[in-house]
C-alpha cells in the first residue's frame, strides 16, 4: 500500500515539475526526496536499517544501507490521514493509549505489515526511551539483529570517545549482518557531502533570520530532522542549494515568506503532522510566521572526513534534547534572540514525557527573554484527538495577547 | 447608538447591549442548543426588545465564544479569553486574576492594566470541572443544577471526589448516594474537586497569585458553593459580578464600541 503511495507521490511531483518547465520550489524538491526515500524503504530491493533519531544515517548510507528513523513512518501515516486505525493496532502489542502516538503508529504499522522488514535495527538512547522501546519491539517483531548506540549525556572527551568507539563497532555489526564492508574512501566522500550540506543549511538558517523572513511557516517544516536522512548524498547538497537560492532570491526581491509579516514565532519540538488549519490561521489572520523550529539548527561542527567517528559522535551528542533541560532552554533562548521571536508554541505532544515534563521549565526560561509560550495539549500524530475549535481558540487568544505586548526585540 | 456583544458558548448564548457611555442597556442568556444561529437571533432579539431599539440602532457587533464565527453581522470576532478579561477589567478595576468557568472550558487569565491579558491557561484534554461536569453531577444527584449552589450548606467536608474523569466521578457520586452519604456532603466534595483543579490552573499561570485581586466569571460563578470552595482553596475572597455569565459578551460589546470608533 505505502509503496504505491510513495510511487504516486513521486510521479505527481515530477509531473508537476515538468509542467512548470522544470522549475520547482525547494519545498517541492524536499517532498520529492521524501517520496524517493519512501520508495527506497518500501521497494524491497534495498537493504533497510530502521533506526533511532540520532543514528548516523550518513555512515549507514556510506555502507549502502537505506536507513531511516522510525518516527518518519508515524509522521507519514499522520500526513496521509491513515494513522488513526493503525494506532489502535498497537494496543495489541501492550501499548497504553497514553503512550506516544508516533511510536504507537509505528508499532501498529509493523503489526499490519505496513513496514518493510529491515536487515538490521539501530536503536539510540536519545532523544527518548520510548523511541528505543519501539525499536526493541520492532527487532523482536521482525526477528532481526539490533544494535544500540548508548548516547552519553555529556560531551567530555571521554564521552565522545565512548560513542565514537560504539560507532566503529556499528560498522562491524553492519558488516556481520549484511556482508557489506566499510569502504573508507566512500565514507570520506560521504562525509565531505555531509559537511557541504551542513554549511549550506547554516546559510539557509541565517537567511531565514532576516526581518521580515524570506521563509514562510511551511518552508522549513520538519526540515533538518528529515534532512539528516539525506546527509552524505548528492541530493542533500542540491536540496540545500535550492533552499539557499530561493531564500536569497526572495530577499533580493524584498519578498517575505508571509506578506506583511507582523509576528515571528518559534515552534518547540515537532510540528503537528496531520493536515490542520492552525498554520494558515496564523499566517492569514495574524500575519504571523513560524520562523524557527527547535529542531532546525546546526548544533555540531564540521566532521573530519579522514577520521569521522569523533565528529559523528559529537553530532549525536549535540542535539538539544540530550542532557539536562537547561541545555535545551539555553538553545531555545538563543533561537529566540537570533530570530527575534515574539512568541513560542509548544505542542506538548500527548504521550511525550520529555515534551510535557519540561514544559514549565521551558516556559519559564523563554519568559526570561520576554517570549511568552503557548502550551497546547495536542497529539501531533493522531488527528482523531484534534478538536479544531479548542485549538483555534487557544492559538487566537495567544495571538491577541502578543498583539498587545511590546515586541521584546524592539525595546533594546 | 448602541454596541452589541454576543458570546456563543457551548451551553449558553449571551448578548449584552451597551451605549456609548459603556452602560449596559440590556442583556440576555439563552441556551445555545444544536442550532446556534437561532440562538444568536433569539439572544439578539431579546436584548433589542428589552432596550426598545431595532437593529438599525446597533452601530457595531463583536462576537466571542466557540461559535463566534457564526455571527454574520459582526465587525470582528475576539476570543473569549480576551473578551472576559476586557469585561472584567471594566467591572472590577485592578483585578489581576480572572477565573472563568464556562460550559466546557475552565480558564485562568492573568490580567494587567497595560496589556489586558498577560498570560492564560485553559483546561487540558477534558472538560472535568466545568459546567458540563456539574450538569452530569446534578443529574446523578437528581437535583436541579440551579439549586446546587446552596446544597453544600451544613456539610462537614469529609467527602472527596477523586476521579478526574466526568464519567468516573459520576459513578463515584452514585456509589456515595448508595452508601447513604448526604447530598450536602457530596456537593461539597464536588465543589472542592472543582476548586482543586481551578487552583492548579491559577498556580500554573500566576505562581505568586497570593495577594492579587481575584475575580470570577462564567456560568459556574453563579454557583455559590463552587465560589466558596475556590475562596477556601485560594485563601482569599473572589469577586463575582452580578451577571458573571455575561462578562464575555460585555467585553465583546466594549470591543464593538472601541473598534467602531477608532
Amino acid at each position: 500500500m505505502l509503496i504505491n503511495y510513495f510511487d504516486d507521490l513521486e510521479k505527481g511531483i515530477v509531473s508537476s515539475i515538468n509542467d512548470q518547465g522544470g522549475k520547482a520550489s525547494p519545498r517541492k524538491l524536499y517532498s520529492l526526496e521524501i517520496a524517493r526515500l519512501g520508495k527506497r524503504l518500501y521497494s524491497g530491493s534495498n537493504k533497510v536499517a530502521w533506526c533511532g533519531v540520532t543514528a548516523p544515517f550518513d555512515l549507514l548510507h556510506a555502507m549502502g544501507l537505506t536507513s531511516c528513523f522510525v518516527e518518519f513512518i508515524g509522521a507519514m501515516l499522520a500526513s496521509t490521514g491513515m494513522a488513526g486505525s493503525i494506532i489502535e493496532e498497537s494496543d495489541h502489542a501492550g501499548y497504553s493509549s497514553d503512550a506516544c502516538s508516533y511510536h504507537r503508529a509505528i508499532m501498529g504499522a509493523a503489526m499490519k505489515d505496513l513496514m518493510p522488514a529491515p536487515e538490521i535495527l539501530v536503536g539510540t538512547t536519545v532523544p527518548c526511551s520510548g523511541g528505543l522501546a519501539v525499536i526493541e519491539n520492532l527487532a523482536r517483531h521482525f526477528d532481526k539483529p539490533l544494535f544500540i548506540l548508548h548516547i552519553p549525556q555529556g560531551d567530555s572527551d571521554s564521552d565522545v570517545a565512548y560513542l565514537a568507539s560504539q560507532m566503529k563497532d556499528l560498522t562491524g555489526f553492519v558488516t556481520e549482518h549484511t556482508g557489506i564492508a566499510l569502504d573508507r574512501g566512500r565514507l570520506k566522500a560521504v562525509i565531505e557531502k555531509t559537511n557541504e550540506a551542513r554549511g549550506i543549511v547554516n546559510e539557509i538558517f541565517d537567511l531565514a533570520k532576516h526581518c521580515p523572513s524570506p521563509a514562510n511557516s511551511k518552508d522549513l517544516n520538519n526540515f533538518l530532522i528529515t534532512m539528516a536522512l539525506f546527509l552524505g548524498s548528492d541530493e542533500s547538497v542540491s536540496l540545500a542549494r535550492a533552499y539557499r537560492e530561493e531564500f536569497a532570491q526572495r530577499l533580493s526581491e524584498n519578498r517575505s515568506g508571509v506578506h506583511d509579516e507582523k509576528v515571528r514565532l518559534l515552534w518547540i519540538q515537532n510540528r503537528i503532522q496531520f493536515k490542520n488549519p492552525l498554520v494558515d490561521t496564523l499566517e492569514k489572520e495574524y500575519r504571523a510566521v513560524i520562523v524557527s523550529d527547535e529542531l532546525n539548527s546546526i548544533t555540531w561542527g564540521p566532521i573530519d572526513p579522514d577520521d569521522p567517528f569523533e565528529g559523528l559522535a559529537r553530532r549525536a551528542i549535540s542535539i538539544p534534547f540530550n542532557g539536562v533541560t537547561q541545555r535545551r532552554i539555553d538553545h531555545l533562548k538563543q533561537l529566540a534572540r537570533n530570530y527575534k521571536i515574539q512568541g513560542a508554541i509548544n505542542p506538548c505532544n500527548w504521550g511525550c514525557r520529555q515534551g510535557t515534563g519540561t514544559r514549565g521549565l521551558v516556559e519559564a526560561g523563554l519568559r526570561e527573554v520576554g517570549v511568552p509560550v503557548l502550551n497546547l495539549e495536542v497529539d501531533c500524530v493522531d488527528e482523531r484527538k484534534f478538536t479544531e475549535g479548542q485549538f483555534r481558540t487557544r492559538i487566537e487568544a495567544f495571538m491577541e495577547m502578543i498583539q498587545t505586548r511590546p515586541n521584546p526585540w524592539q525595546q533594546h | 447608538m448602541y454596541y452589541l456583544g454576543i458570546d456563543i458558548g457551548s451551553l449558553s448564548c449571551d448578548a449584552v447591549l451597551i451605549d456609548e457611555g459603556k452602560n449596559v442597556k440590556a442583556s440576555s442568556v439563552v441556551p445555545t442548543g444544536a442550532r446556534n444561529r437561532e440562538s444568536i437571533a433569539l439572544a439578539t432579539e431579546i436584548v433589542m426588545s428589552r432596550a426598545g431599539i431595532t437593529g438599525r440602532d446597533v452601530k457595531a457587533t463583536v462576537s466571542t465564544g466557540y461559535g463566534r464565527d457564526r455571527v454574520e453581522e459582526k465587525i470582528a470576532s475576539v476570543t473569549e479569553i480576551t473578551c472576559h478579561a476586557k469585561g472584567m477589567q471594566a467591572l472590577r478595576a485592578g483585578a489581576e486574576v480572572l477565573i472563568d468557568i464556562g460550559g466546557q472550558d475552565s480558564k485562568c487569565i492573568h490580567m494587567s492594566d497595560k496589556t489586558a491579558v498577560v498570560n492564560f491557561a485553559m483546561n487540558d484534554k477534558c472538560a472535568a470541572g466545568t459546567g458540563r461536569f456539574l450538569e452530569a453531577m446534578a443529574r446523578a444527584l437528581q437535583v436541579d443544577i440551579g439549586e446546587m449552589g446552596g446544597l453544600d450548606k451544613g456539610a462537614r467536608g469529609g467527602v472527596t471526589i477523586s476521579s478526574m474523569c466526568t464519567v468516573f466521578a459520576e459513578s463515584e457520586v452514585v456509589s456515595l448516594i448508595a452508601e447513604g452519604t448526604g447530598v450536602n456532603e457530596i456537593v461539597k466534595g464536588l465543589n472542592r474537586s472543582i476548586a482543586a483543579r481551578t487552583v492548579s490552573l491559577v498556580k500554573r499561570v500566576i505562581p505568586d497569585y497570593q495577594g492579587r485581586p481575584v475575580a470570577m466569571s462564567g456560568g459556574v460563578a453563579k454557583n455559590d458553593g463552587v465560589v466558596r470552595a475556590i475562596e477556601e482553596a485560594l485563601g482569599c475572597s473572589v469577586f463575582v459580578p452580578d451577571m458573571p455569565d455575561t462578562v464575555g459578551a460585555f467585553g465583546a460589546a466594549l470591543f464593538a464600541l472601541e473598534r467602531s470608533t477608532q
